[in-house]
């Protein structure tokens, strides 16, 4: 089990659309044999998936994690995501279904966290990531992709320009 | 605003106008003055030791097929730093930070965050050693100055967050022997060294925790600077306390005039000052302005939205064509932007609380770093044209644009040497 990430990562930065900000979303990836089952957890500002699902950073309309979450918040999370993120697993794309999400921070830097596991019984040769997400929304949107495969990690950015990486092991 | 690589030809032909016409109207034409400070600005800016102390590019290097010797458009991709435009900028020195995001605090944690700010560190070395025509990776004060000499640009190597430094003490002479001279102690939430200003727990250790305090020691050891940015209160005076070697802030603010919990207060300046350390300004614009409310955009936002069909009901295309509607109104209301009128007030202001000696740039290019004016690491000349507007001397300009840091990093340097000393006694 993937354990949860516990930061507000921005880097120096605030969050406001014209200040020029640094864009960020962080992407963890985790593998080990002895479980056969590769964890994917993304982290991505609530302001973002908000102007990216309902075009508006505040909304409250999907209240993603709340007790009035809307019935639609997660088929419309997902039919975003599934746009600009993807994970093949031994070129098999990896089919994400959520199996937890949570918010962290607070304001501006709320983050949600969305949590997917996916069994790999066959030994993991191959990882291909692709994660443009809000690169539609940003020019300049970078993606932190974090890969952990049996003990050994690796850090990737990928962006508008560059969003998709294949890692082999 | 000060385009290099547009200017040169026009900047030519100017100053030999100004040459032909100098007794007779220029003394009285204000376009004729602001082209000569211009020039003088730009003498000043060629003759000192330009050093930057924070950017974030190793993030950018770790992007697959990114080249540090293209120069890449900032307004395309984002990319706020590489050699072609320090050249472009005469930006002679920089701290490449090493960043790894804070994450669970437990050993594989700790393992996993060490493997990657190590990646980091060698991809930083790698690409000094591709481009070493260029750049060279410097490890003492004295480097900079050897290798603008040479015509290279010193690439020096920091970490910021000291998480990758686990709770295991020895690794602050690893991230050493691999080149790191400073350590940003903490990022936006808590660690096991100190207290974040941004952490939204609260604070944990009320400052630097007692390991934290063990990490300041051997850093002063070794002779790694102490940084203080993103720390909470409590951890600047903590540092200020348990450091035998002055301090560094090495992207923050002054509060009084940007009341951000990331920037310092006068008090604070006070004692950076006493301490002989420095603060570096940085070009977040929170930091530097307040934004003002935009009423224009909010208001056309507003009626966009307010006549959009049901999300649910809305196809591919029509979504898209919200996005474009959205990012048109985007750009036709811009905020006011932060300027570098507004890093001149923060130095301004700095210099009559701390003075002269204590100020200095971090402009956190590639971690949110980029104003108008100043929006990449091409257009760095732009914050001396201004100083010089100002009535800052050439010798003031030195102290702000290196000879600060230098002077810091030479003292954090001898602090080391004697504590060595004193062991080996």
């Amino acid at each position: 089990m993937l354990k949860w990430l516990c930061v507000v990562f921005t880097l120096g930065l605030s969050t406001s659309i014209v200040d020029h900000p640094l864009r960020l979303s962080l992407c963890e990836i985790e593998y080990t044999s002895n479980k056969q089952i590769l964890s994917i957890n993304l982290k991505l500002f609530l302001t973002d998936v908000n102007e990216a699902i309902v075009f508006d950073p505040y909304s409250k309309e999907l209240a993603f994690c709340q007790p009035n979450e809307s019935a639609q918040a997660n088929k419309m999370l997902m039919d975003y995501v599934n746009r600009f993120f993807y994970v093949k697993a031994n070129r098999k794309k990896v089919d994400l279904k959520i199996k937890s999400k949570r918010l962290s921070g607070e304001g501006e830097n709320t983050a949600l966290w969305v949590y997917f596991e996916h069994q790999q019984p066959l030994p993991l040769t191959s990882l291909e990531i692709k994660n443009a997400v809000f690169t539609d929304l940003f020019f300049d949107q970078n993606n932190i992709v974090y890969v952990h495969v049996n003990g050994k990690s690796k850090s990737l950015m990928l962006n508008k320009k560059t969003s998709v990486h294949q890692l082999k092991f | 605003m000060f385009k290099t690589s547009q200017s040169y030809p026009i900047l030519f032909l100017l100053i030999l106008l100004i040459s032909g016409c100098k007794e007779k109207s220029a003394s009285t034409d204000p376009k004729m003055e602001e082209m000569k400070l211009t020039q003088k600005a730009l003498e000043i800016h060629k003759r000192v030791l330009t050093l930057d102390t924070h950017s974030d590019t190793p993030l950018r290097m770790i992007e697959p097929g990114f080249d540090m010797a293209e120069r890449h458009d900032p307004r395309e991709t984002g990319s706020k730093v590489d050699y072609p435009r320090m050249i472009e900028g005469d930006l002679d020195a920089i701290f490449f930070a090493a960043f790894v995001s804070q994450d669970i605090r437990d050993d594989d944690g700790n393992t996993r965050a060490k493997d990657l700010c190590l990646q980091m560190i060698d991809s930083i070395v790698a690409s000094t050693q591709k481009n070493s025509n260029i750049v060279g990776l410097a490890l003492n004060p004295e480097d900079a100055y050897t290798m603008e000499k040479a015509g290279k640009r010193a690439i020096y190597i920091g970490i910021e967050n000291g998480y990758p430094i686990g709770e295991d003490l020895s690794n602050v002479e690893l991230y050493f022997d691999r080149g790191v001279r400073y350590i940003t102690l903490v990022h936006s939430a808590n660690n096991d060294l100190a207290d974040s200003a941004t952490d939204p727990n609260g604070p944990e250790h009320g400052g630097i925790s007692a390991f934290g305090s063990a990490v300041v020691q051997e850093m002063n050891r070794l002779g790694i600077m102490v940084d203080v940015s993103h720390g909470n209160d409590s951890v600047f005076y903590d540092a200020i306390s348990m450091s035998k070697a002055p301090i560094i802030a090495s992207h923050s603010n002054a509060r009084s005039i940007t009341d951000h919990q990331r920037n310092m207060t006068d008090e604070m300046l006070g004692l950076m000052a006493k301490n002989g350390g420095v603060v570096q300004l940085t070009m977040l614009a929170n930091y530097l302005r307040e934004a003002p409310p935009n009423k224009k955009l909010d208001s056309a936002l507003a009626t966009l939205r307010g006549n959009m069909k049901p999300i649910e009901d809305m196809t591919l295309e029509e979504r898209n064509a919200m996005r474009r509607s959205t990012q048109e109104l985007n750009e036709r209301y811009p905020d006011p932007p932060a300027t570098v009128k507004h890093v001149a007030d923060h130095i301004d202001h700095i210099v009559k609380v701390a003075g002269i000696d204590h100020v200095g740039i971090g402009c956190d290019f590639d971690g949110g770093g980029g104003i108008e004016g100043v929006f990449d690491v091409s257009e760095v000349m732009n914050i001396t044209i201004e100083l010089v507007r100002r009535g800052y001397t050439e010798e003031e300009i030195r102290k702000i644009w290196g000879g600060n840091l230098i002077r810091v990093f030479k003292e954090v340097q001898a602090v080391a040497k004697r504590i060595q000393s004193e062991e080996k006694s």
